[in-house]
């Protein structure tokens, strides 16, 4: 039976099993080819993409330091707290959000939130927190034996010196970026390069340790070695600051030392200013009362804050060009003498004011200076004998000394945000046509504006001998190891003068300040040159009717050998009938005062300031702390000014006790700062030097009594007050010397 | 392996002479050890994550697998023509199972399971066979009289009918699919009338229509259809489970990322133990170790239906016919699944997939067609 018709259903059985291995299996196996072989490609690339994470190891940004090796900005270890909710029991939630909101200050409630989406792997509940909290959250998480807490390492970035120099320094912003100053301009230097790790991992971003996995190594940035001095800097910035209060600055002040004969940058500050750390929390005071006043988060709060947080980022020095007025009197002067249109010998005739073309120039002087010689008409820093002197230049020689001093063009220094103020200046049609108005006020600084930091470099090279340098502030490159990579050589940009006028431009700046306007910088034991500079805010006069100053001054010391150029600007200080002459002056010659012995540029006296060694000590209550420091340098004493007020309320030693040269009077500006005191040392047995160094250093005065201090037995037996005393600073301490080498 | 030449002839309930068809026990036996080591591969990770063991699955599947060659072997002793007396329980008991899962609680909105406590069971698997073995009957006694409408189509048509309704209403469409596709295959080789053949084809797609009229399933096949043709369309989602396969048998390339070295595996691939095996043997062995596995199953096929060709029976044909194919076409839609060729239904990967009574189950109905092969030296009847 099965035999007749076997065939039939053989036959069918046949079609059936070739159907299925060769029809349907061919199929699958084309099928497959094309995706295994021919046309897989884009399906490998995304399961590539899907099992690979990439994760990027931060690179430790490079230090920067000051020129003497002081760490002014440093990276250090952070870390992230991670949640991950997945791996959250429900009852662990309770104990974890409690935990962390103690360790982090957080909300307990909100931390519980995150904790609630059972899908996610990262909830980031702790920014950059310091080693001493990642500790707690690790010993947290060990405690409640949970794997849903996680730490991630992370770099922050610290400047341990605060404020100091912090628009020069700039800040870092998100993912460690520089975003302003040195920070932002050296970014590529300092950053460093990422590492990465590309690892597989399963579908939950669990690594697959068995799996592949490369490393790259995170390549730390290399460092900065600035030009600045930090002591220079505090120097500079303490008395900006003191300035901006005394004088109550409306908008801010700048100040750049440089070295007169490279350009390097020893100190370039701004005030006020604010702390790197926490870069958009308001520096100013007031800015931070005024915000205050404003409803939180309201429009206008925010637009105040970003334009407050804005102002102060900006490094004033070289972003704000101002018309530099008397000082600019430094170029006009250089210009003439080198171009040979005039001598010190000549003689200009000042009544008060000059008229040019139908315009009249007044001097500040009113009733006029008379006949004067070019030094005279310096000192004096008289507008009318300028605006002849600088008629005799001419138009055209004049607009290309502008350009030989650099004042056309930005600096180049590299540093971001330099203003670019060829707009700023007089064009060569403008110097060059009929009448010569333009030309007449360029002559004493009016009519364009040049940045501090243009103006400073043009003093340089008009008293080092007269050579433009290229200014700059980072001087050297270290790699991660220390290792210099490269260091700035100082850059001759071009000869502006020659030798003999620069010469003779040191003479005449130190006749400004011996006998002329800048006076109030004289420091006695040195050789100071300087000019000063009041200028009228003429756009801001046209544009809003404020009649507003920028008052400045430009030291040079040693007048005979210049090593450093001091330029401050205060913009806007609130004093009727203000002068730079008695406003920058005396700050300048403060910064000047401290710099220069640190520099170890050691004063030397003339005979008649030998001549008395015990200094009485004047009044200086009610004056403003300036003032009264620039009264105390012309005694040759010190001064130190503590508190942040704008006006001195005590001295000590107080008027009329007699103290050595040298010796140091501390004055009070607020009421608080009173309350400080020392303790007095201990210096019998002491020699002469020794009893003298160690009272100084513990900031109080010393008076001699007895012997002479130089014999070579003398010591000191008595003293009072007695040692362990506590006693306000600058208190004068006597003590009594006896030779004791001398038998009975 | 003339070990049982002299046994009695004609004893019922016990071995007839002969041997087994060896090629194809060695066949069942490579292709089960391929399977378990893949399933193996496949699950390790898996298995670790979610059981904290990667042996989980495999330690099971070794257990069911052992357990399924001895029932194999016992089944193989046994004449087959006992099945005969068991077609009306077994259909009967097929269709109370097919009833009493309606009633067990949903998984992933569908009732397809039986829980046993110590492991699930579906149902459609038992449903399978009552058709190989009642169609294989019916066509062993009908065998004359196929032709005809009554006798070559009807009592398969209502058999069909019964079994694709009940599984419609758990709903399992594969299983739906797969069971008339058996049915189909055996009445063609069994000799139904083909013109009949084309008015069945008909009905039956009335009735699926029928079956489709029922909201959720358009919802539930309608789906499944659109992220078929693209299952970019939800990456995340509808069309993750086929995108994580195809990423997987793309990675594989020509040769393979080597056994044991899937990426897939790890938790991007869902259930990869279950269905989608075949995804991870492609991205380890790559196509090379892709197509030599499908040459097994093709060889297995081939001797499937030379056991049946020899066969001494129709009936002994008719199982090896309707076993084997259930066992081809398996591995075909399972495949066809797999690399996206089919809309993702849920077929499994016969021998490589997880599932204890499943694997059981197979490897018994591979027993019944060694003792198809067994007898087929024997003189026909």
């Amino acid at each position: 039976m099965a035999k007749d018709t076997g065939k039939g259903m053989r036959l069918r059985m046949i079609l059936v099993m070739l159907f299925m291995t060769l029809v349907c299996m061919g199929v699958l196996i084309y099928r497959l080819s094309v995706l295994q072989i021919t046309g897989g490609q884009e399906y490998q690339q995304r399961a590539v993409a899907q099992q690979m994470r990439s994760v990027s190891i931060n690179a430790n940004r490079g230090t920067i330091y000051d020129r003497n090796g002081k760490e002014l900005a440093t990276s250090a270890t952070v870390w992230n707290v991670i949640l991950v909710p997945a791996y959250i029991e429900d009852e662990e939630v309770e104990p974890i959000a409690a935990g962390l909101a103690e360790i982090l200050g957080k909300e307990k409630d909100e931390i519980a939130a995150r904790c609630a989406n059972k899908e996610r792997y990262y909830e980031l509940v702790g920014n950059k927190v310091e080693e001493e909290t990642a500790q707690k959250v690790l010993a947290l998480a060990e405690q409640l034996g949970t794997k849903g807490i996680t730490l991630e390492e992370d770099t922050k970035r610290y400047y341990p010196y605060g404020d100091l120099a912090a628009q020069v320094l700039g800040f870092t912003g998100s993912e460690n970026k520089g975003a302003y100053g040195i920070e932002a301009y050296y970014e590529e230097t300092l950053a460093g390069t990422p590492g990465r790790k590309v690892s597989a991992q399963n579908a939950m971003g669990t690594d697959l340790d068995f799996q592949y996995k490369e490393l790259y190594e995170a390549k730390e940035g290399n460092s900065l070695v600035l030009t600045i001095d930090e002591t220079i800097q505090h120097y500079l910035e303490k008395h900006l600051e003191t300035a901006v209060i005394e004088h109550n600055v409306k908008n801010g002040a700048a100040g750049i030392i440089m070295d007169a004969n490279t350009c390097e940058v020893l100190a370039m500050a701004t005030a006020p200013d604010f702390d790197p750390n926490k870069p958009l929390e308001l520096g100013d005071p007031n800015k931070q009362a005024q915000l205050e006043l404003l409803e939180e988060d309201s429009e206008e709060y925010n637009e105040f804050l970003r334009q407050a947080q804005y102002d102060q980022w900006r490094n004033k020095v070289i972003s704000d060009p101002y018309e530099p007025g008397s000082v600019f009197k430094i170029v006009t002067a250089a210009t003439a003498l080198e171009n040979g249109v005039a001598s010190l010998n000549d003689t200009f005739e000042c009544t008060g004011s000059t008229t040019v073309s139908g315009n009249r120039f007044g001097c500040w002087k009113a009733a006029g200076h008379g006949v004067q010689t070019f030094t005279q008409a310096i000192e004096n820093s008289c507008n009318p004998a300028f605006i002849a002197i600088g008629a005799r230049i001419g138009g055209a020689d004049f607009y290309e000394a502008f350009e030989r001093y650099g004042l056309a063009e930005p600096t180049g220094i590299d540093l971001p945000g330099e203003a670019d103020n060829a707009g700023l200046v007089q064009s060569y049609t403008n110097l060059t046509k009929e009448g010569g108005v333009e030309l007449a006020s360029t002559s004493f600084g009016q009519t364009f504006k040049v940045s501090a930091l243009q103006l400073c470099t043009a003093v340089c090279a008009s008293v080092n001998g007269g050579t433009l340098y290229q200014p700059y502030i980072v001087k050297q490159v270290l790699d991660p190891e220390g290792n210099v990579i490269s260091t700035t050589q100082p850059e001759a940009k071009r000869q502006v003068i020659s030798e003999e006028t620069s010469e003779t431009i040191r003479y005449l700046t130190e006749m400004v300040v011996k006998e002329g306007s800048g006076r109030n910088a004289t420091i006695p034991g040195y050789r100071i040159g300087g000019k000063t500079g009041t200028s009228e805010k003429i756009d801001l006069l046209i544009q809003t009717g404020r009649d507003e100053n920028i008052l400045s001054f430009v030291g040079i010391a040693p007048a005979d050998d210049p090593q450093i150029v001091c330029l401050i600007m205060l913009d806007e200080p609130t004093l009727e009938n203000a002068f730079g002459s008695t406003i920058a002056a005396p700050v300048v010659g403060a910064v000047l005062s401290e710099v220069l012995p640190y520099l170890g540029i050691d004063p030397e006296y003339s005979d008649e300031e030998l001549a008395n060694m015990d200094i009485t000590v004047g009044n200086y209550v009610g004056m403003v702390p300036h003032d009264a420091q620039a009264a105390l340098t012309q005694k040759t004493l010190k001064a130190r000014i503590i508190g942040d007020g704008g006006t001195v309320i005590a001295q000590v030693p107080s008027s009329g006790e007699d103290i050595p040269r040298g010796g140091t009077v501390v004055l009070y500006t607020d009421q608080l700062s009173q309350e400080d005191t020392v303790v007095v040392p201990g210096v019998i047995g002491m020699s002469g030097a020794e009893a003298n160094r160690t009272i100084v250093n513990a900031g109080l005065n010393i008076k001699v009594k007895g012997v002479d201090t130089e014999l070579p037995g003398a010591v000191a037996v008595r003293q009072s007050p007695a040692e362990g005393e506590s006693v306000p600073p600058g208190t004068i301490i006597t003590v009594d010397f006896l030779d004791l080498t001398t038998d009975g | 392996m003339g070990l049982f030449k002299n046994k009695k002839e004609g004893q019922p309930l016990q071995a007839e002479k002969g041997t087994v068809d060896s090629s194809f026990l060695v066949l069942v036996l490579i292709v089960l050890t391929c399977g378990l080591v893949m399933m193996f591969s496949a699950s390790y990770a898996y298995a670790y994550y979610y059981f904290d063991n990667s042996f989980h699955f495999i330690t099971r599947q070794l257990f069911f697998a052992v357990l399924g060659v001895f029932v194999m072997m016992v089944v193989s002793f046994v004449d087959y023509h006992v099945l005969h007396r068991f077609v009306v329980p077994v259909m009967a008991v097929t269709v109370v199972l097919l009833v009493v899962v309606l009633f067990m609680p949903e998984i992933n909105y569908v009732h397809r399971w039986i829980n046993l406590g110590f492991t699930t069971f579906q149902p459609s698997e038992f449903a399978k066979f009552s058709v190989v073995l009642s169609f294989a009957h019916l066509i062993s006694v009908n065998y004359s009289r196929m032709k005809t409408f009554k006798y070559g189509i009807l009592p398969f048509a209502l058999i069909l009918g019964v079994f694709a309704v009940l599984l419609m209403l758990e709903p399992h469409l594969s299983a739906t699919v797969l069971i008339c596709l058996i049915g189909a295959v055996m009445m063609f080789v069994g000799g139904s009338n083909l013109k009949w053949f084309a008015l069945v084809a008909a009905v039956g797609v009335a009735g699926l229509a029928l079956a489709a009229m029922n909201e959720d399933i358009i919802a539930y096949a309608t789906s499944r259809f659109a992220y078929w043709l693209d299952p970019f369309s939800d990456p995340q989602g509808k069309g993750y489970q086929t995108l994580q396969s195809l990423y997987a048998i793309a990675s594989g390339g020509l040769l393979g990322l080597g056994i044991g070295q899937s990426r897939q595996k790890y938790l991007y691939l869902p259930e990869p133990q279950n269905d989608f095996v075949f995804a991870v043997v492609c991205e380890e062995l790559g196509f090379v170790g892709a197509v030599f596995i499908i040459l097994l199953f093709a060889l297995l096929i081939w001797r499937g239906f030379a056991i049946a060709a020899k066969a001494r029976d129709r009936f002994g044909s008719m199982l090896a016919v309707g076993l084997t194919t259930q066992l081809g076409l398996q591995v075909i839609l399972n495949i066809a699944v797999v690399t996206n060729t089919i809309p993702n239904t849920g077929i499994s990967m016969p021998f490589f997939s997880y599932g204890g009574t499943a694997l059981v189950m197979l490897l018994a109905q591979m027993g019944v067609v060694l003792s198809v092969s067994r007898q087929s030296s024997l003189p026909k009847e």
